[in-house]
């Protein structure tokens, strides 16, 4: 009985080393990974120097783990076994609370936020301080703020964020919008906020620049979506639905998309093809673009500094605006926005999630 | 390469043990030199030169030392190949820190060499010394082919991690080893049970220990469940590399000694040590302890040699004040254990003794894993509620919460409970069906987490 149990091992062992061997080099390279939303590393170039550097070695290790057999179902696994074994609260930082995936991010990093304030308040000062612009900040809370302390999870002092940036950028106007958001807000598996459910921050911030809220949206769907964390957390989440709001006047919009130098439509959908479905909102990342309002001849114009959270929220304060401008900082460099733009008599919007003030190395 | 790592795993090892099987018997040392050199080439491009340097010398210093045996040459001879290999060490591993010693003593600038650490250089100068010193005492003779020497010191289950496998060990198996079902099973259950360990063990209470560093509300308790999941680590961490070590030696022929033996469970400080890094303690006892007179000279000297042998040991770890002291530690507590209060100890409950050993090596390892001492100081002041933390935080709570489950299974894991348990199941005809696929499950889990690119050191590469 022991020798058929040391054939059986041997066996069992030959055929998972040896079978999964033979099984990656029958397998073709992908390119990308829809799923964690990124560029799997390529069979790296064989050379001398390169061997000898070791960027080989490093590469090969990058390229096996990429291109591994059943990648997508041993990381599920791997997350399984983290939570439900392990016990694990969070697997690679990704926790799962109240239905929703959230990012742990328990540091406040005090310099990176003061790093935030000190480049607003350089581009107010370059561009803004001189003028007859009326200049606004509105801060976006991200889910840690509704989801981790309430269920265990270490989280950030939030209310010490609000307090220094509130407290740095004292010569603008505040618009708190926290009040108005709630955790069923924001997509169950990806970082940002449905655009569904931020009519009423659209409301509040339109209302405080002196516009009138009164536009009614037709609500429409894009499909199925799965957010960043889903890939992160590779856990079978339920996907989310892409919803955007749209009426008369937004379909008319054009936009000005300065880094293709070509015009789209305020929901792109050439952007479904994409890894991310949210880019369907204003294409996405992109450093400098301009929304063209031919519906609204008020001769106003919006100016929106902004991070992607921006990008489904600027619709919504589009009505009326005969021109609204998104710049997004962390795409281009502060002195050259005054090549693509001239500040005179806007309202001017700073918006930002707290994700991105407190990581504020992000911005140039 | 790691062992724990999917290069090794599903390339090295699966060609390294198709080749070798598929070899004739004469060219399977050849195999083993030519894939372990890869291993290390893989790893440590630029210094693989380094260390065939060092297997040609010692291989010309083992045969001429056998040759002129007897004659007042040989001791110069043996003193000369001692001094070249250690000497490749003194300069790539520890040139800085006696530069950094002695520009803090006299107030000097020389400047720092900063070489980097080729990786291994402890453990395969240690493994070449003690084949020259054994064949200088006539343990064995000098081997005539380079190339088995070679394959001794370069074999790649234990180059660059350990155990320090000594050539008397392997000598024979050199010459003349058998391949068998049961030592390539055997073989290989020490190797997926050792990768276990080390994937969902020791990985997950590194990032535990990580966690401690990066915290931005550290507690009392905070500090001392890193103190623990940092002992509990690097007891995983390194017996793990040991049991694959051990395990390919198996499915390879070779007959390993082993290198732990469930140190937790000690009773003393003693015993400790007869069962953490055997291979490395009884290397300092035979190679530098007795030579210097051990314990057959006076209660001073005695007490002397244990210092040296400490001190040696703890630099041997890293070039560094912590990690000297950290062996001057235990030095110390061994000379009180055989001259002040070992037999009070003896006679102590088995529960107080545990503690005590459980309590030394905990602080041991707060000083062993800090890299000043004022960063081990501080660790400790924490622990004992004197660093200003407060005793408990939401942050404790959660990563107390998060890592009890991994707390609780090393615990266990770190005392003989699951291998009794396995012995018994052994009688039973069931287990060869459950022993493959629980080794299957094993293996799977690991390579689902290692895919994943979870965090995985090896800490004693560094040594």
């Amino acid at each position: 009985m022991k020798k058929i149990r040391y054939i059986a091992i041997i066996l069992v062992f030959s055929l998972l080393i040896g079978g999964t061997s033979l099984l990656g080099i029958a397998k073709s390279d992908e390119e990308i990974s829809a799923w964690e939303r990124r560029r799997l590393q390529q069979l790296p170039e064989l050379s001398w120097s390169s061997l000898q550097s070791g960027d080989f070695m490093k590469n090969f290790e990058s390229y096996l783990s990429d291109q591994f057999p059943l990648r997508d179902s041993l990381r599920r696994l791997k997350a399984r076994i983290h939570f439900n074994v392990l016990g694990q609260k969070d697997n690679s930082g990704i926790y799962i609370a109240e239905g929703h995936a959230g990012k742990l991010d328990p540091v406040l990093n005090d310099d990176l936020v003061q790093g935030f304030t000190d480049k607003v308040t350089e581009l107010y000062d370059t561009y803004l301080a001189a003028t007859d612009c009326k200049v606004y900040y509105s801060v976006i809370p991200d889910k840690n703020y509704f989801l981790a302390e309430k269920n265990g999870y270490p989280a950030f002092d939030y209310a010490e964020l609000f307090g220094m940036v509130d407290k740095n950028l004292r010569f603008m106007t505040k618009i708190d919008i926290s009040e108005l958001i709630e955790i069923e807000d924001y997509y169950t598996t990806d970082t940002h906020w449905k655009q569904e459910s931020i009519t009423d921050v659209a409301h509040k911030i339109r209302t405080a620049m002196g516009m009138k809220s009164d536009a009614s949206y037709e609500e429409k769907s894009v499909g199925e979506f799965y957010g960043v964390y889903y890939g992160q957390s590779a856990l079978p989440l339920e996907a989310d639905e892409i919803k955007y709001l749209t009426n008369e006047e937004l379909e008319l919009c054009t936009v000005f998309n300065a880094e293709t130098q070509k015009n789209t439509r305020v929901y792109d959908m050439e952007k479904l093809q994409s890894m991310d479905l949210y880019d369907v909102f204003l294409s996405g990342a992109v450093s400098f673009m301009e929304i063209s309002n031919p519906t609204a001849k008020t001769g106003r114009e919006l100016v929106i500094f902004r991070d992607s959270f921006g990008s489904s929220l600027a619709p919504l304060l589009l009505s009326g605006y005969e021109k609204v401008t998104l710049i997004d900082t962390r795409y281009i460099m502060p002195e050259l926005v005054g090549e693509y733009i001239t500040f005179k008599n806007q309202d001017v919007l700073f918006i930002y999630s707290t994700l991105l003030i407190n990581s504020s190395g992000a911005l140039k | 390469m790691v062992f724990s790592s999917l290069p090794f795993l599903y390339v090295f090892l699966p060609l390294t043990l198709a080749v070798y099987f598929i070899a004739p018997k004469k060219l399977k040392n050849t195999v083993l030199l030519i894939f372990s050199f890869a291993f290390y080439w893989w790893g440590e491009p630029k210094y693989a030169v380094l260390m065939l340097v060092t297997i040609t010398f010692c291989y010309f210093a083992g045969r001429i030392i056998e040759r002129i045996r007897e004659t007042r040459w040989t001791k110069p001879l043996l003193i000369f190949s001692v001094a070249v290999p250690l000497g490749f060490l003194a300069v790539f591993k520890y040139a800085d820190f006696l530069i950094s010693t002695v520009n803090g003593i006299i107030g000097a600038d020389i400047p720092l060499l900063k070489l980097a650490l080729p990786i291994g250089i402890s453990f395969y100068t240690f493994q070449a010394l003690s084949y020259v010193v054994d064949v200088y005492r006539g343990d064995t003779p000098a081997q005539k082919n380079w190339i088995n020497l070679a394959a001794y010191v370069v074999l790649f289950p234990q180059l660059i991690a350990g155990p320090i496998v000594r050539y008397t060990t392997v000598a024979e198996d050199l010459e003349e080893r058998t391949h068998t079902p049961e030592k390539a099973a055997k073989g290989i259950r020490r190797f997926v049970f050792g990768l276990g360990k080390k994937v969902l063990i020791a990985n997950v209470l590194g990032s535990l220990v990580a966690a401690y560093r990066e915290s931005a509300e550290p507690s009392v308790l905070f500090s001392w469940m890193y103190a623990v999941a940092f002992s509990l680590q690097i007891y995983f961490d390194f017996s793990a590399y040991s049991d694959m070590a051990i395990g390919m030696g198996k499915m390879l022929g070779f007959r390993f000694l082993e290198n732990f033996d469930y140190p937790y469970i000690s009773k003393s400080i003693t015993e400790f040590w007869r069962r953490w890094h055997i291979s490395l303690g009884t290397w300092f006892r035979d190679y530098v302890y007795i030579p210097l007179g051990g314990n057959r000279t006076t209660k001073l000297r005695h007490i002397i040699n244990i210092l040296i042998v400490w001190a040696l040991t703890g630099i041997w770890h890293g070039a560094g004040w912590t990690f000297m002291s950290w062996g001057v530690y235990f030095g110390v507590l061994l000379i009180l254990e055989k001259y002040v209060f070992g037999k009070a100890l003896e006679k102590a409950p088995k529960l107080i003794r545990h503690f005590y050993v459980i309590f030394a090596v905990v602080i041991s390892f707060v000083l062993f894993n800090a890299t000043t001492f004022t960063e081990a100081w501080n660790d400790i002041k924490n622990m004992f509620g004197m660093g200003g933390l407060p005793i408990i935080t939401d942050d404790t709570v959660y990563h107390f919460r998060s890592y009890a489950v991994i707390l609780i299974a090393a615990f266990f894991a770190a005392t003989p409970v699951f291998r009794s348990i396995g012995k018994k199941l052994e009688e039973y005809k069931l287990t060869a069906v459950i022993e493959p696929v629980l080794l299957a499950v094993i293996l799977i889990v690991c390579t689902a987490y290692l895919v994943d690119g979870s965090f995985n050191p090896f800490l004693y590469f560094r040594f």
